[in-house]
């Protein structure tokens, strides 16, 4: 982590405001995108983005480590989430919210217009949750984490509160499912590249 | 291993040269290095995913409503630990009530002397002297005169003519006698 986020999680240890908002304006659109490949709800992901940083302030008492804020700041989004997730879960089967509402719509004005684009993240987004829903919890967890929201093993393993070799086992298990999958991937590589 | 033999990686070590190369022992290592078939398998595969990353953090629709850190950092009260604290203030007090009343209850009567009216104290107290007439004389003054325990001694003689002493009874003794005679 950079000196300057360190710095800024002292002041904000300290009770700096000022300190942890500049936390916040580096790390909420991160947070957020993690939020969005949990729940595919753009609504739903700014709410839980707005939570784990309004716990986080709350708790920042309890951070011993400076150097450790990012990873303790990903471990309050990823509970946050899996608590929200939880939650769906069960107003689903009580039907009192139904599969539909859970993928809404971008409410992003310059989304809206291109069709095309919308229509090729709409197409994109279900094909990632076809891959995705074939893994298990965990390793799911472990590939989004490493291969979406770009976090290294050492990372993963201190946000999972997990030994690294656990880790790349789970993670070596979500590439070896993934491997009727890797039309996918090559057509995302040769898009891209 | 050279490039042009078939003992290329298997697909599971290619897959662990993709999540860390260090896991690899050192001769697939070696082999990793050196075979540039084998190179460009784990290149594709770490390149479709990075492309993969990329793609979703660009479908991602923009954050339009950022974070807003609330006016106030909240005060430890409202923190799931904040109950102890009032908890034991409760319990302090609880204990505090509990221990005046059973102090209370201890305490000697004339703890109470002040809480009583005048009125209950005199009753109480003549109640209590004529309680105490009644242990030393349990008896009313007429019935004490005829009693015979007004402190009058007995006569000796005369108790000896109410009852005499057996042995003294010349009567009785030849009444005694005779009676056995007669038997």
């Amino acid at each position: 982590m950079s000196l300057k986020v360190t710095a800024l999680v002292e002041k904000a240890r300290g009770g700096n405001r000022v300190s942890f908002q500049e936390l916040v304006n580096i790390f909420q659109e991160d947070i957020y995108r993690l939020a969005y490949y949990r729940t595919f709800s753009q609504m739903d992901a700014e709410d839980l983005t707005q939570d784990v940083f309004e716990q986080a302030y709350r708790k920042m008492d309890s951070l011993n480590d400076s150097q450790r804020f990012r990873a303790w700041l990903y471990t309050i989004a990823v509970n946050r989430c899996n608590d929200f997730l939880r939650k769906r879960k069960y107003l689903a089967l009580l039907q009192i919210r139904s599969a539909q509402e859970q993928d809404d719509v971008p409410r992003d004005p310059d989304t809206n217009n291109n069709s095309d684009d919308r229509i090729d993240k709409k197409r994109f987004w279900k094909q990632v949750k076809a891959v995705l829903y074939k893994l298990s919890v965990m390793e799911r967890e472990v590939f989004t984490l490493r291969f979406m929201d770009h976090r290294n093993i050492s990372e993963i393993a201190a946000i999972l509160d997990k030994n690294e070799s656990t880790i790349k086992t789970h993670l070596y298990r979500a590439l070896n499912k993934m491997r009727e999958h890797s039309d996918f991937f090559e057509e995302y590589r040769e898009s891209i590249s | 291993m050279k490039e042009n033999n078939h003992n290329h990686l298997p697909e599971g070590q290619i897959l662990r040269a993709v999540i860390d190369e260090q896991d690899l022992s050192g001769k697939e290592q070696q082999h990793l290095r050196e075979c540039s078939a084998c190179k460009r398998k784990v290149a594709r595969i770490k390149d479709g995913l990075q492309a993969f990353g990329k793609k979703a953090g660009q479908a991602v629709p923009p954050l339009v409503r950022p974070v807003r850190l609330p006016s106030e950092k909240p005060a430890r009260i409202s923190h799931n630990a904040g109950w102890l604290p009032f908890f034991g203030a409760a319990a302090t007090a609880g204990l505090l009530v509990f221990f005046y009343f059973m102090s209370m209850e201890a305490m000697p009567p004339s703890g109470l002397i002040p809480m009583q009216s005048q009125e209950n104290l005199l009753e109480d107290e003549s109640l209590m002297r004529q309680i105490s007439e009644m242990v030393e004389n349990p008896l009313s003054e007429e019935i004490y005169e005829i009693s015979g325990e007004n402190g009058v001694d007995f006569d000796e003689d005369f108790l000896q003519f109410v009852v005499p002493e057996i042995q003294d009874d010349f009567q009785s003794e030849i009444f005694i006698q005779g009676g056995i005679k007669r038997c």
